[in-house]
């Protein structure tokens, strides 16, 4: 090897070792989040700047995030989980990794549904199962909107509907079916969604997407997509229709937050909760993410009905447990073949 | 070993010092028979000794266990007074002063013809570049100095191989097969050169052949290596003359066999009563070189019929068929003329050598 | 050398024994063997990792394994990987043979164009297929004027495929268009003289002699096809990782460790299969001589073809996500809140992956030198397990690293060590390949003939050896370099909290659907490889 080879490498290294390696003062508050930067990113450098607490945060997928602390375990550097949706965190909980939160904490939200029944995580804002459609392919295929996500399976809509069948707030629908109207029913729905030739995308955006391109009718969603597909073009005519009468389609789900048992910070982390479930938080998640506040105190974000207002099954989201079951049976179905 | 013969080269140092002791030198390979098994040499300063033998044969894994490129399972090597290798010490092959010159000349395709000389030597830059120099107009290079080794012709490689492993004047020089990849008309020349460069410098020199020609024209001594055991060690007078088995005498050169009994110096065979190179009794098989043949068109004697000829300018082969049918390789001058169908007469103009009948050693 | 020799795994260039080399005497050997047993140590961490899990899955994961389903799902993967492999070899070799032997005008640019398909990451090129491919996509719109209303869309089996064709064919280019350059080219001529025509003369005599690389290359894009998870995903294929994925998103590590062991099995299936082919085409040699001026082609009246092919294939591979990402950036005004300056993360990416790709040839150095100049069984075996991590899916290798440092070496979690060992296990064979075969074709004399002129062991490895194998070592550098670049999943889990690169950046927009983000760091990367690229082979054919 040339001695300048040599040198150049070794300038490489010193660089980058320069660069990396972080000034290492006192341990910040640790925060996991399998939420996106971009939805929660400023919120938590605001709740940094406004308590003069340091806070790190690692980003990435909720499942993955969720495997990384469970694994980790009782080693974990994490003191704050935020993940984006209720499985993940019902998978620690069950893994007896969460530290119990304060009453007054959970006493915040305005549903008990929407937080742990044994107190250890509480959700930070809902997200609505909605079928996003688009009125003038409605109106072209003659149809009226469906009364029940079951109605799905007709024959009308054949080759019409999206969804994604590997997306957690899918699954926690088809979870929730399950327990709503039994495996059998639920089994043949999905059979016969994909007898009816549903339309399977990798994820929500590409089923707004192609509600607006034309390419399905609509789909399966969370309500939210479509405000930033709105925020853009405002002419999108594409809208939303929650299945009325406590359908199975009509889940709320939640994006939440836990403190880790293992936290060496567990005031820093509860002021972290806690400033989560804010109003200016929430009024954050409304404003920005287009998601339904929690508390009582923040209105939802305009054009959407409001969260009483949605007619949710009666269910325990402790009750969605069971996702093993539920991704089985997704399988099962020849949903993903 | 036998007693080196009087009259040979003989270098710089006093007549009982050798350059290269190796005693029981033994090279197992795992799961197979011993590549080399029990092999002692011993070479003079400034002597050329050759390690001739079938391809296989445990020739240039002989070399190697000298050069320290392969540690001995069992043996000794000295080089000069350095133990290099035994139970004890294994010296690595940068240590022990043995230049190698390789079947492929293993020129370094990176560095030029200079360079590659320069490659083993130490001290200042001015001291080398001498040296360079110096081993340059030894193998009549000094034009090629800043040439890439592809930009050269065989002989041209093997000049600088020669070179580059002469340059930091080692104890001792290896050559494994170097003049196998010239062409035959190139290998006589280069052969001859190298040796005249060594005999100026008196290296001794350590030679992997399998080709008897150039083992016999060019070495001191030769050492004949069989299933990597030691056949025989002589001079190439002697091994021409007196193979000490049938095997090595077959290898070395041309041989009759003919079958014979013994008694005392003489035999009794189709060729008649021949005389014997030592005394020898019972069922023996005589080794006769084809020039101790004399074939002519004499009244008496043996009688046989010419098989065929091959006429080589300043001599001919003759192939030879007894009365009773045995043949017989005969080699002649050109003074007489031989055709295929001739009646001849045919004698044996020297003792001959006996073997015992399955062809183990003559000399017992 | 050549870069593509990067892509020759176990590939014994010289069919000679190798000799057990003086080098390894004096304790070096046992050195190289420690060294070399800690390597693969690592590596093996998540096999042992998984090896747990399996027996965590018990019962119950046999069966998952043993349903009907999942023998359909690794049909599934096995169709894809074969009709990917055959496609990219198809389009592999004439691309290559246009760039090397033809006189097709712009050949340079053209590989490299060609080869910068390498460096998207697949889950990118998938997305962007899929966009302009889809029923309503922009080939659609482009075709809307003819009166097509929508297409069929490109999903599944055929999107999968066509995308995992584009990110692979590279991986053949490289060492198919090495070994055209090193045809020998007497038999060609010979060919010729019997008569043959220029069909006939390739039929025969090239592509025999192209044997060694074409495995290579193809089993470069095997393992690629059956361990990628990013096409899968968006084209909604069911391959074997998306059953290892359904498995990670129920937090059933154990039975997704079931699932992984299995990969690593197929993966060991290959790689014997492949080593067994290519011992039997050994006596195709690859010439290591001197490089000789190769005839170039002249195409003729099939010049215009030619350029047609090479376009459409560029087009496909290259263009078409280069161009929908652009679109992105035109069509969508709403931007990603986060602040990642390109700059920061072309530092950080750039530092990283060089950092990693160092490393990795340090540690592949020793596996190599053994692969290559040691005939011991045990050395051999540490060769062939320092693949294991090759096919495993990044989150398997990330996670198994979790537990190993949080269990054992808390200081180095969440550090940027931690992340370049999670590179090196994935990546340990392009280096050990690249580093194997540049070795192999180094005369082994020449490190004897060095020793014998007063080398030590370690200097005449300095002085001979490096040097020769240099080209070769720098192609593997450059391909880890390469693919640590675009590497996601392990990179998520394993980097210092806060650390970004292109690759998160990529996904993080990507995620939430800020398409107009994508491109910026998108661009960038392929720009950066595509540059990396250009300089290899700039190099490569000053060796020349």
């Amino acid at each position: 090897m040339s001695v300048q080879r040599t040198v150049l490498f070794a300038l490489v290294f010193a660089l980058t070792c320069s660069v990396f390696s972080p000034a290492m003062a006192e341990e910040p508050l640790t925060v996991y989040s399998g939420r996106n930067e971009s939805l929660i990113g400023s919120l938590l450098a605001q709740f940094a700047e406004d308590t003069d607490i340091e806070v790190q945060v690692l980003y990435g997928g909720t499942s993955a995030v969720a495997n990384q602390i469970l694994t980790e375990g009782a080693n974990s550097p994490a003191d704050v989980f935020i993940a984006q949706d209720g499985g993940a965190l019902g998978a620690l909980a069950a893994a007896n990794m969460l530290a119990e939160l304060p009453e007054e904490t959970l006493r915040r939200v305005i549903n008990p549904a929407f937080v742990s029944p044994e107190g250890v995580w509480s959700g930070l804002s809902g997200r609505a199962r909605v079928f996003v459609y688009s009125p003038e392919s409605l109106a072209e295929h003659g149809l009226e909107l469906p009364n029940s996500i079951l109605d799905l399976t007709g024959e009308e809509w054949k080759g019409l509907v999206g969804w994604a069948p590997t997306n957690a707030s899918f699954v926690a629908n088809v979870t929730a079916m399950r327990v709503l109207l039994g495996e059998e029913k639920t089994a043949g729905w999905l059979a016969g969604m994909i007898a009816n030739d549903v339309q399977a995308y990798p994820k929500n955006t590409p089923i707004v997407q192609a509600t607006i391109d034309g390419e399905v009718l609509g789909g399966l969603v969370n309500h939210y997509y479509l405000f930033r597909f709105l925020a853009e073009d405002p002419n999108i005519t594409a809208t939303l229709h929650f299945f009325p009468g406590g359908d199975a389609g009509s889940l709320i789900n939640v994006a939440g937050a836990a403190i880790l048992k293992s936290t060496d910070h567990p005031y820093d982390a509860l002021a972290l909760v806690d400033y989560l479930l804010s109003d200016a938080a929430q009024e954050y998640f409304a404003q920005n993410t287009f998601e339904y506040p929690l508390v009582a105190t923040v209105d939802p974000p305009v054009d959407l009905p409001a969260l009483a207002e949605i007619e949710m099954p009666e269910l325990d989201l402790s009750d969605l447990a069971d996702l093993q079951g539920t991704l089985e049976m997704i399988e099962d179905s020849g949903a993903l073949d | 070993m036998l007693a080196p013969e009087v009259g040979r080269a003989v270098g710089k140092l006093s007549l009982m010092e050798y350059s290269l002791q190796a005693d029981g030198l033994t090279k197992l390979f795992d799961g197979q028979a011993p590549a080399v098994s029990d092999v002692t040499l011993r070479a003079r300063p400034g002597e050329f000794l050759t390690l001739l033998g079938p391809s296989g044969g445990g020739k240039t894994t002989t070399l190697r266990l000298l050069a320290g490129f392969e540690k001995p399972t069992s043996g000794r090597i000295q080089i000069g007074e350095q133990i290099v290798a035994d139970d004890a010490r294994f010296t690595p092959p940068e240590k022990r002063r043995v230049g190698m010159v390789f079947q492929d000349y293993a020129l370094f395709p990176h560095v030029d013809v200079a360079g590659n000389i320069a490659f083993g030597l130490r001290g200042s830059a001015l001291k080398q570049r001498r040296q360079v120099e110096r081993m340059l107009t030894l193998v009549g290079l000094n034009k090629f100095a800043a040439r890439m080794p592809h930009e050269l012709s065989g002989g041209q490689q093997q000049r600088v191989a020669l070179a580059r492993a002469l340059a930091p004047n080692p104890d001792i020089l290896l050559l494994d097969e170097p003049f196998s990849n010239l062409d035959t008309g190139l290998r006589a020349q280069v052969r001859n050169e190298v040796r005249h460069i060594l005999l100026e410098t008196g290296t001794t020199a350590i030679f992997v052949t399998h080709d008897q020609q150039e083992a016999l024209s060019l070495s001191d001594e030769i050492a004949i290596i069989f299933d990597g055991k030691l056949a025989q060690v002589s001079t190439p007078h002697a091994l021409y003359n007196r193979p000490v088995n049938m095997q090595v005498a077959k290898f070395v050169g041309d041989a009759n066999f003919l079958p014979a009994i013994a008694h005392g110096m003489t035999a009794e065979s189709r060729l008649g009563e021949v005389k014997l190179f030592h005394p020898k009794s019972g069922r023996v098989q005589l080794m006769i070189r084809p020039e101790a043949l004399a074939v002519g068109f004499e009244e008496r004697g043996n009688r046989a019929t010419v098989l065929w000829r091959e006429f080589y300018g300043h001599y001919q082969r003759l192939g030879l068929a007894l009365a009773e049918g045995s043949e017989l390789i005969a080699r002649t001058g050109v003074d007489r003329y031989f055709q295929r169908g001739d009646n001849v007469s045919v004698s044996l103009a020297l003792p001959a050598l006996a073997y015992d009948d399955d062809g183990a050693r003559a000399i017992t | 050398m050549q870069l593509a020799d990067a892509i020759r795994p176990r590939l014994r260039i010289n069919g000679q024994r190798r000799h057990v080399l003086s080098l390894w005497h004096v304790g070096n050997r046992q050195l190289a063997q420690i060294v070399s047993l800690a390597v693969v140590a690592v590596v093996m961490i998540p096999v042992v990792y998984l090896a747990f899990g399996a027996i965590n899955a018990g019962q119950e994961g046999i069966d998952y394994l043993l349903r009907a389903r999942t023998l359909r799902i690794i049909g599934n993967s096995l169709s894809l990987m074969a009709t990917a492999t055959v496609c990219a070899t198809l389009i592999a070799i004439p691309f290559a043979w246009l760039t090397s032997r033809s006189d097709l005008p712009g050949r340079r640019a053209w590989l490299v164009l060609g080869l910068a398909a390498m460096v998207i990451p697949s889950y990118l090129t998938a997305v962007t297929f899929a966009e302009a491919f889809g029923p309503k996509g922009i080939l659609q719109s482009l075709l809307a004027p003819f009166g097509v209303d929508r297409l069929p869309g490109i999903k599944g089996f055929f999107g999968a495929s066509l995308t995992l064709t584009a990110v692979t064919f590279p991986y053949i280019v490289l060492p198919v268009r090495a070994a055209l350059l090193h045809c020998d080219r007497s038999l060609e001529e010979a060919g010729q003289s019997l008569g043959m025509n220029r069909w006939r003369v390739f039929r025969h005599i090239i592509l025999p002699q192209l044997r060694p690389a074409l495995s290579a290359g193809m089993l470069m894009t095997a393992l690629y096809c059956l361990s990628d998870f990013g096409a899968v995903a968006v084209m909604q294929f069911n391959a074997f990782t998306r059953a290892i994925f359904i498995q990670t998103e129920s937090y059933r590590m154990d039975k997704a460790s079931v699932l992984a062991l299995l990969l690593v099995g197929m993966t060991l299936i290959l790689l014997f299969t492949q080593s067994r082919l290519q011992l039997r085409g050994r006596h195709y040699r690859i010439g290591t001589g001197a490089a000789r001026h190769l005839e170039v082609l002249p195409l003729g009246r099939f010049k215009i073809p030619a350029l047609v092919f090479c376009a459409v294939v560029v087009f496909i591979a290259v263009v078409i996500p280069v161009l929908v990402l652009l679109s992105w950036t035109a069509g969508h005004t709403i931007t990603d809140p986060v602040k990642a300056p390109l700059s920061l993360l072309m530092r950080n990416t750039v530092g990283v992956s060089a950092v990693s790709a160092l490393a990795v040839t340090l540690a592949a150095f020793p596996l190599a030198l053994l692969a290559s100049r040691d005939a011991s069984r045990f050395s051999r075996w540490l060769a062939h397990l320092a693949y294991a991590g090759n096919v495993l899916p990044g989150i398997v290798i990330a996670l198994a690293l979790v537990l190993f440092a949080t269990q054992n070496m808390l200081s180095i979690y969440q550090t940027l060590p931690l992340l370049i060992i999670g590179y090196a296990i994935r990546y340990l064979p392009f280096s050990i390949g690249a580093t194997e075969s540049a070795f192999a074709q180094i005369n082994p004399r020449f490190e004897e003939a060095a020793r014998s002129l007063g080398l030590s062991p370690w200097a005449a490895l300095a002085r001979i050896t490096l040097p020769l194998a240099r080209g070769g070592i720098l192609a593997g550098l450059a391909l880890v370099f390469l693919n640590v670049m675009k590497e996601l999943p392990a990179t998520l889990i394993l980097r210092p909290i806060g650390f970004r690169t292109f690759a998160t950046r990529i996904w993080s927009a990507y995620d939430e659907a800020f398409l107009s983000s994508i491109a910026p760091p998108g661009l960038t990367l392929i720009l950066v490889s595509a540059f990396s690229l250009a300089i290899i082979l700039r190099r490569e054919n000053a060796a020349e």
